[in-house]
């Protein structure tokens, strides 16, 4: 059974037009007029149990409204949503049992009082059991190392501190599904390893649906199998991140470094970065053979250190994130018609 | 999965009596945390209080009665006003911030969790200076009217009523930003009303002004009646208030459901406190 399902989701939301000109606000005043804009278009998927999804795209793409409405927080204007199989505005109170939900910009912690303390609030607000509580809190202390501040009022933890407790204390009710809203917003490079690392194991132990939104490549990477990408209020991309990665893999980048100076320039491709004796050169497999190219520039002098690399996966969502319709963006380093690459061409060295 | 047992409680109501008390110990505990700032806001409102006795009683000493209420009658009108109104901020401290929560998209916390959002957000802040005024009214009490115990449990019988009317009222006020966007000046003076009027002897009030304090601002049912009620020690009355209170709390909650369905949530980073 699916987890999460969305039928042609969407969301309208109506909002005050404001004239220009000199006395706008008195006329805005007198004669409202407003339009309605619509947040999510008709957004369908389906996320299976124990899945791991990323739910990527620029801001303003309708991502945080979608994720409201699958954990019943907004209306959906039309369509309809599901999770567990119960509806997320009519069922909200059963729901709210077998989801847990991490905001990185909201908080579930009493901010004055220690975590300890929140924890056992929630405990009161899920109904769960003193004993059940403390064998789950034992855990989770353990898992994500919470007991150097344990005891500490969350005013005075550190952001990775208080996210690490805010993921813990979503996980308290043992939720089937998790959904987190930009959970490493805001956090250090180590904070933010510790998290993913947190997530992943999350996932992994509690066998838990985890449906995520980050605009961090690093979290998508690391803890997501699986990316649906919403831009202009639509789904444009849902396929696996390793389908994802695919999409990138007809760019590669060469560096190169020589014992003296030579002749950057090839035939028909010039270096994106260079200094006397090194150079970096964005190579498209389609357009150019990858072993023409490292042949030619060896050929040039003598190197003395020679890199292949991948494009990165932000390159690839950025590129579906400036395209202007969702056909271009569905298109995007695939090589198909809008997807703005020319057809493979011999190099010439 | 986990193996996590949900409690199998007698009831709802058994489940909500421990979520509020959990609630109510968690927020004094946060209060506690700054206790000079307890102990001063707790002080300062006894104070303020106390200087609206010394102006009655100058006031009672020169022209006698007013309204048919004598000192004692003005400063028992206090008391229950004093409580009740402590009371309902002590035990629902986001009743005056409502209107704030849904304007900033702050219910998305409480719409995931297990618990009715209306009871989950009033219940999860207390007001410091409503410890100030929650005693105040014992304390007059004692003053006025010794301390037979048997009054005191009256009092505190009718300031439960009170309290929930107070909160229901300010509530349904604070609900209107669903609809309006920026409830805070309808609220302000629904607050100013009910506590200016319910602070004056019932006798100054002419018929109309009569109907409109025991419907739309019901201090008629947190001042005159309970003072009626206490005056003539009649327990049969306090089932009638009770019931007032129900009303009062039904139509509010009702308001706040019927709101809801336009609740557009928000991006604003928040923090419980």
């Amino acid at each position: 059974m699916a987890a999460i399902v969305a039928d042609r989701l969407s969301k309208t939301f109506s909002t005050r037009v404001r004239p220009a000109g000199r006395l706008s606000a008195l006329r805005s005043f007198l004669r409202p007029e407003n339009r309605d804009v619509e947040a999510v278009k008709g957004v369908s998927f389906e996320v299976g149990e124990g899945e791991v999804v990323a739910f990527l795209g620029p801001n303003g793409a309708g991502k945080s409204t979608t994720i409201k409405m699958l954990m019943g927080i907004l209306r959906p204007s039309g369509g309809s949503a599901s999770v567990l199989g119960l509806d997320p505005v009519r069922d909200r109170l059963e729901l709210s049992r077998c989801v847990g939900a991490v905001f990185g910009q909201k908080s579930q912690l009493w901010f004055h009082l220690p975590p300890s303390d929140s924890f056992r609030l929630l405990g009161a607000i899920y109904e769960i059991d003193d004993d059940d509580r403390k064998w789950r809190e034992a855990e989770l202390i353990e898992r994500f190392g919470l007991a150097p501040f344990w005891d500490v009022p969350v005013r005075k933890l550190s952001l990775g501190e208080r996210i690490r407790c805010e993921i813990a204390a979503s996980l308290l009710p043992a939720p089937l599904v998790l959904f987190l809203d930009e959970p490493t917003i805001g956090l250090d490079v180590v904070a933010k390893r510790e998290i993913r690392q947190l997530l992943a194991d999350a996932a992994r132990i509690d066998d838990t649906t985890v449906f995520m939104t980050s605009h961090d490549m690093g979290d998508i990477e690391k803890v997501c199998k699986r990316a649906i990408i919403i831009h202009h209020g639509e789904v444009v991309v849902d396929e696996t991140m390793k389908d994802l990665r695919h999409r990138a893999l007809s760019k590669k980048y060469v560096g190169v470094r020589y014992a003296s100076p030579v002749n950057l320039d090839l035939p028909s491709l010039s270096p994106v970065k260079r200094t006397a004796v090194a150079a970096s050169y964005e190579v498209d497999t389609r357009e150019h053979s990858l072993a023409e190219v490292v042949r030619a520039l060896a050929a040039k002098g003598e190197l003395e250190d020679i890199t292949v690399e991948d494009e990165p996966l932000e390159n690839v969502i950025a590129g579906i994130y400036s395209a202007r319709t969702g056909a271009e963006a569905q298109a995007f380093g695939t090589g198909l018609p809008g997807a703005g690459r020319a057809a493979p061409e011999a190099l010439g060295a | 999965m986990g193996t996590i047992r949900m409690a199998r409680p007698l009831g709802r109501i058994r489940a909500y009596a421990r979520f509020m008390g959990a609630a109510f110990a968690f927020n004094l505990k946060a209060t506690l945390e700054y206790r000079v700032n307890f102990v001063l806001q707790f002080f300062g409102m006894l104070l303020n209080n106390a200087a609206f006795a010394a102006f009655w009683m100058v006031l009672i000493e020169r022209t006698g009665a007013v309204g048919g209420y004598g000192f004692s009658d003005v400063m028992l009108v206090w008391a229950f006003v004093s409580t009740s109104f402590g009371l309902a901020h002590i035990v629902f401290g986001n009743v005056r911030h409502l209107g704030r929560i849904v304007m900033e998209g702050g219910l998305d916390v409480y719409l995931l969790q297990p618990k009715d959002v209306w009871v989950n957000v009033l219940s999860s802040r207390t007001i410091v200076s409503a410890w100030g005024d929650f005693a105040y009214g014992f304390i007059v009490l004692a003053l006025t009217s010794g301390t037979d115990l048997q009054r005191f449990a009256l009092f505190a019988a009718l300031a439960v009523p009170g309290a929930l009317i107070f909160a229901a009222t300010f509530a349904a006020a604070e609900s209107l930003a669903f609809f309006m966007g920026n409830s805070s000046a309808v609220s302000s003076a629904l607050t100013e009303f009910m506590l200016s009027f319910s602070l004056y002897p019932e006798g100054i009030y002419g018929p109309g002004m009569r109907w409109a304090l025991y419907s739309i601002v019901p201090s008629g049912f947190v001042a005159f009646m309970p003072l009626r009620v206490f005056k003539s020690l009649d327990w049969g009355l306090v089932p009638v208030l009770c019931l007032v209170a129900a009303v009062y709390v039904g139509l509010s909650y009702g308001l706040f459901r019927l709101g809801l369905g336009r609740y557009e949530s928000g991006n604003r980073m928040d923090a419980r406190v």
